[in-house]
């Protein structure tokens, strides 16, 4: 190389030409284009924050929109919210998908023929009015929607002689009726998770789907988590398959679909020293023994009677009936043979509440099903579908789509393509609840203000449904005393307001400000004594339509809800929290069944019911039944948008049409199902490496007895099996003998972590295991903050999905025959910010090394694709862009989502967790700026942290002895992933689940 | 070393048809090629009126246009109602035509589609306030824009291949990070390194 080219040299060419190639490659320069008039609130290069409401589902969270020059580029948990309190689920951070959704109409369309045609607002609002002139018997179906918004609806309604139906695909509504039978209840109980000390779960999904799903994982954690006294609360789930919730019990006691009723009287009867104690429901109560119970559920009565006297002696308690996926035959009478037991148990009032009432979707299916024959019999002329999709998320044996044709003018407030907008006559494009004005009343004692937090999205004529029934209502010649909902709904307010408490506006400008007002409602009397029902009710296992031999499960998917979120390529893309696969479908069927069957992982089966059929491929799965198969609702889409169309199948389609009595809900465990292989098979688009820890000290955990000598339990058990990893860990030489090593700990894990020199923070971070639920809001919060692309189903069969979070789910015990102990870990994987990094001394240039800070940076500029240090990852942290997936995936305007303080990667470019390296610069930055004030302990929050749920991760200066990630860092339970053995000293500490039986062996699991 | 020519040839080539883009790119800048003043801008704006020093010339604060330097990564451009806000009593005395260009941006409430001259890559953060609360000149990175009817920024994008070709040191920074860490390395009243060289103090 004397003669030849320096390669510095060549490297500064390759600069230049590159450097020229850019520019003449570009057809127009770049422009700054300037603001007309500066709005006040803007400040380029400084987000603005804005609360509002999460329109995603009904939970109605309270949430903190984070906006740079105009445009909602994240969305996290408000803290001040009285009912979410703080932390998003992955589906509230995917509603930015919804609102950037490339399918989204453009304008009204108007039907002509069997083409829609673009329209402006005045041709539609006007050819509304004309129609319900012109036809009358309006018909107006309404999905859940703010008190405002439902007021408005109800006069628009009433003023034009029509009738409203509620209707809300994943719905609540057994409990809700339970509760008012029983309790004269007018909404849904609310509970008090957190300080139950033993939580029973019948089927009971509560943090995938409910009335407050944060709120519950929020409970689940902090009951779960060791209090000073060094007891833990106990869940204990009850059901035939174990959902992400069930997944987080202690114990699992899989009793039979629809016995639940059963085993909750059957506990009931052992607690309560006399029948009479249920009041009206002391036959019930002696008609079902723990031996009837037993048989029933087919677990043994002994069990059943056991844990009765522990839901009794470890008071307060709490049992949860049947949510959305135990909608059978019979849901009612089970939800209130939960009641009862939490009445006899001395619950109500304590972890139970019946006066604050908690509101819901509860819309009964048994309405859809009067407006199905009403629209069928041609008694509907104008039909008006808001806020729902019947099209798609009611089965197909229920003639919605048939009989909805039949209306002579059909209206639908879709902001994008649905199923049920596919039929319309005129579409009137809704605008995101990010755009727009509205309320919400999550539980009857809080209000919480929904206001936009930005301009509509200009790309699409969108107007809020508000403004077009008051505008078509002036059309129509009817005033409801404004002219924009905004008014209607701030004269709402002020109606209601108490002056006694200040000014209205006062107080209108804090409830937009922190999100939330809470009333003083003073004390209703809990109702104390249970009322008879009115009906009769059965409370036996109801009954399944026959014709297979395996009983199907149909569940709300915890990605897509009922259906509505799938058009988003986040949630297509995170991996299911039970079976880690992404995008398609799959039938969660045991292994035991699968293997007399001969029927293998992969295969792809045809699933038969009564009522139709899917073909889908089978995960194998422990945790169900024998006699069960489960099917996650939300796949299926024919006509929703480019992510959703086509992947995966609906599972409605294997459903009766049916309603539940008394009420009203949709049925989803209703029928029996035949399984037959098809002979056919396909890759399952999964990230899931092994659910197995194959002996290795990655998730471990310690038991309740042990703690306060964890140490000495871990070392008693000595780590032999571990010597062949030795052999190779670390970077340090150890002592070995014949290829192992002879010390333990190794040598070279006694060293710091280097460049301890330095007088700056190090950045770490601790996750509490025994508070993580795998719910995976973490997952999607990372992928929103840090631009990381998704790859579609293609791509991850290939293994190159990319997002920077996995949630590790290992299997350690899992029992579908018996009731007993329950074993699953859940471990968030990110990168571990080694201090002695495996990844860093193999990158040929420099790209990934170690900060003065801490961090294991990982510098896009630099690299060059070896991916030499994903291969010596021991993490698998490390993801690789194969392609230019966030140009070629992404169409405007769904990049408007992009964050602009995070780099967009390319093709050929490593990337990992950066522990949100812009959020510290930001709080940097910040600081600098107020007289370079030192930056709190607390005051920098990666995306993760801020949205999880349960609080499990804590971040910080570690070498501050008094922050809070040096204070968790202490306990005894912490342990660093692998690093005993590799000694790669990370960064994040894990602290060990507490389990109550005895860990096993080996110290490790 | 015969390779070494071949390459830098063809680099030559290239930097050759680059430079011609950008000196026939300035002919289409907008409604300043109908006008007297040749910049490649929609407006001929000229800064030495605005921020220079000489007689009859301004000697405006750069930050009373450029708000927020001081607060924010993004140094920030005046809002078109921000320009008229003066230029609303002042018609201009050398170019009044290119002031009253103002008026009708305003009028149809259409930004200023200004030619971007400074930028440095996408994959390097410049947080414009730290710079400026640590006491920079604004005329440090940018050269002495006072000065400047047009703006130009100096060569920057080839910079890289004047100093292997000629050996002469860089004017302006811009997309070379060898200017940056120059100044980042400097010693501050203590004889420390004044500021990071971290590669993630910037690159994230």
């Amino acid at each position: 190389m004397t003669d030849g080219i320096k390669r510095r040299d060549f490297l500064k060419v390759l600069g230049v030409t590159g450097a020229s190639a850019t520019l003449t490659g570009c057809s127009e320069p770049e422009r700054l284009l300037p603001y007309v008039v500066a709005p006040e609130e803007i400040t380029p290069g400084v987000a603005t924050w804005y609360t509002t409401v999460c329109g995603g589902c009904s939970a109605q969270c309270g949430m903190w929109v984070r906006t740079r020059e105009g445009r909602a580029v994240k969305v996290e948990g408000n803290p001040n919210h009285p009912v979410s309190r703080g932390g998003l689920c992955s589906k509230g951070h995917a509603t930015l998908q919804h609102l950037y959704n490339p399918d989204r109409f453009h304008g009204p369309m108007i039907r002509e023929g069997d083409r829609l045609r673009q329209g402006t607002w005045d041709e539609a609002e006007q050819l509304l009015a004309a129609q319900i002139t012109a036809t009358g018997n309006v018909m107006f179906i309404g999905g859940r929607m703010g008190p405002s918004m439902s007021n408005l609806v109800d006069e628009f309604v009433a003023a034009v002689n029509g009738t409203r139906i509620e209707y809300d695909a994943v719905s609540d509504a057994p409990l809700r009726e339970a509760a008012r039978i029983t309790y004269g209840a007018t909404g849904l109980p609310s509970y008090d998770i957190a300080n139950a000390r033993l939580l029973l779960s019948f089927g009971n999904d509560f943090i995938e789907t409910g009335s407050s799903p944060v709120a519950h994982n929020k409970g689940l954690a902090q009951m779960s988590a060791v209090d000073a006294a060094g007891s833990k609360g106990r869940f204990v789930y009850l059901g035939p398959r174990l959902s992400t919730t069930g997944l987080n019990a202690d114990e699992w006691y899989p009793i039979r679909p629809g016995s639940e009723a059963a085993v909750a009287l059957g506990m009931a009867a052992v607690i309560a020293d006399d029948a009479g104690a249920a009041g009206p429901y002391a036959d019930v109560l002696r008609a079902y023994s723990p031996a009837v119970a037993a048989q029933a559920a087919g677990v043994s009565e002994d069990s059943i009677r056991e844990l009765a006297e522990r839901f009794a002696s470890e008071s307060p308690t709490l049992a949860m009936g049947p949510g959305v996926g135990g909608h059978h035959r019979n849901a009612t009478a089970a939800n209130i043979a939960v009641m009862i037991l939490n009445h006899v148990a001395g619950n109500v009032g304590r972890t139970v509440h019946y006066d604050a009432a908690v509101s819901a979707a509860a819309g009964a299916y048994a309405d859809m099903e009067s407006a199905v024959s009403a629209m069928a019999a041609g008694q509907v002329g104008v039909a008006i579908v808001h806020g729902a999709n019947p099209a798609y998320s009611m089965p197909a044996a229920s003639g919605f789509v048939e009989a909805f044709s039949q209306a002579a003018f059909k209206v639908s407030f879709a902001s994008a393509m649905d199923e049920t907008a596919a039929l319309a006559d005129l579409i009137l494009p809704d605008r995101h609840f990010l755009e727009a004005w509205g309320d919400s009343m999550p539980r009857s004692d809080v209000v919480a203000l929904q206001q936009p937090v930005m301009q509509p999205v200009p790309h699409f004529d969108s107007k809020s449904a508000g403004d077009v029934l008051l505008a078509t209502s002036v059309h129509l010649g009817n005033d409801f005393g404004a002219t924009t909902f905004y008014d209607f709904m701030r004269n709402g307010h002020m109606e209601m307001h108490d002056d006694s408490v200040g000014d209205f506006e006062t107080s209108w400008r804090l409830a937009l400000r922190t999100g939330a007002v809470e009333h003083d409602m003073g004390t209703t009397a809990a109702p104390s004594q249970l009322q008879a029902p009115e009906v009769a009710l059965s409370f036996d296992a109801p009954a399944l339509d026959l014709g297979g031999d395996l009983t199907l499960l149909v569940h709300p998917s915890p990605r897509f809800g009922g259906g509505e979120f799938s058009n988003s390529p986040w949630l297509q893309e995170l991996p299911d929290p039970v079976s880690k696969i992404t995008w398609h479908s799959w039938l969660e069927m045991n292994g035991t069944t699968a293997e007399e069957r001969g029927i293998r992982e992969g295969d792809i089966v045809r699933v038969t019911s009564p009522h139709g059929e899917v073909e889908v491929p089978v995960w194998i799965y422990p945790g169900i039944r024998e006699d069960a198969v489960a099917l996650a609702m939300g796949g299926g889409h024919t006509n929703m948008g480019r992510w959703a169309n086509g992947s995966g199948v609906n599972a409605l389609a294997l459903l009766p049409s049916e309603s539940e009595q008394p009420s009203g809900a949709m049925l989803t465990l209703a029928t029996s199902v035949t399984v037959t292989p098809t002979g056919e098979r396909r890759r399952i688009a999964t990230i899931e490496g092994s659910s197995d820890q194959h002996d290795r000290p990655i998730a471990p955990a310690v038991a309740l007895a042990d703690l306060g000598h964890v140490e000495e339990a871990e070392h008693d058990e000595g780590h032999a099996e571990f010597q062949e990893l030795q052999g190779v860990g670390g970077f340090v030489p150890v002592p070995s003998e014949g290829g192992a090593a002879t010390a333990f700990p190794l040598e070279g894990s006694r060293h710091g972590p280097y460049a301890e020199s330095h007088d700056l923070p190090r950045w770490a971070m601790a996750i509490d295991l025994d508070k993580c639920t795998g719910c995976s809001a973490c997952v999607t919060a990372c992928q929103a903050e840090n631009n990381v692309p998704w790859v579609g189903e293609e791509q991850v069969m290939m293994g190159r999905d990319m997002n920077w979070v996995r949630i590790e789910r290992y299997i350690e015990h899992m029992d579908a025959t018996q009731a007993g102990d329950l074993d699953v870990r859940m471990l968030p994987m990110i990168c571990q910010h080694c201090a002695n990094a495996p990844c860093e001394p193999v990158c040929p240039v420099f790209a990934t090394y170690h900060t003065p800070e801490g961090v294991n940076a990982q510098i896009y500029n630099r690299c060059v694709g070896t991916r030499y240090c994903a291969n010596n990852c021991p993490y698998k942290v490390r993801v690789f862009n194969w392609y230019r997936y966030m140009d070629e995936n992404v169409p405007e305007p769904m990049n408007w989502q992009w964050n602009p303080d995070v780099t967009i990667r390319t093709n050929g470019i490593m990337e990992k967790c950066s522990f949100c390296m812009q959020r510290i610069r930001d709080v940097e930055n910040r600081a600098a700026l107020e007289d370079g004030r030192a930056i709190n302990d607390g005051e920098i929050v990666p995306a993760c942290e801020q949205s999880c749920p349960a609080e499990a991760i804590v971040f910080g200066n570690i070498r501050d002895e008094n922050s809070r990630v040096s204070q968790v860092v202490s306990s005894e339970r912490t342990y660093r992933v692998l690093d005993e053995l590799l000694n790669t000293q990370p960064a994040v500490h894990y602290l060990r689940k507490v389990t109550f039986h005895e860990i096993a062996s080996g110290g490790h699991d | 070393m015969k390779k070494h020519w071949l390459i830098g040839g063809l680099a030559g080539v290239f930097a050759l048809a680059g430079l011609a883009f950008v000196q026939g790119g300035g002919g289409e800048g907008g409604e300043g090629a109908e006008g007297a003043v040749e910049t490649g801008q929609p407006i001929a704006f000229p800064h030495n009126q605005h921020a220079g020093s000489e007689p009859g010339q301004n000697n405006m604060d750069c930050q009373f246009c450029h708000f927020s330097a001081e607060r924010s990564v993004d140094a920030g451009i005046p809002s078109v109602a921000s320009c008229w806000g003066c230029h609303v009593a002042i018609p201009g005395t050398n170019h009044p035509e290119e002031v009253a260009k103002i008026q009708g941006y305003l009028e149809r409430d259409e930004p200023i589609p200004w030619v971007r001259i400074y930028k440095i890559s996408d994959h390097a953060h410049f947080p414009h306030m730290r710079h400026v609360n640590a006491g920079l000149e604004c005329q440090e990175c940018h050269g002495e824009i006072q000065e400047m009817e047009v703006l130009t920024k100096p060569d920057e994008w080839w910079t890289p291949a004047k100093e292997l070709f000629f050996g002469q040191d860089p004017v302006w920074g811009g997309d070379n990070m060898g200017w940056c860490v120059e100044c980042h390395r400097r010693p501050d009243e203590n004889g420390e390194q004044q500021a990071s060289t971290d590669c993630a103090v910037c690159h994230y």
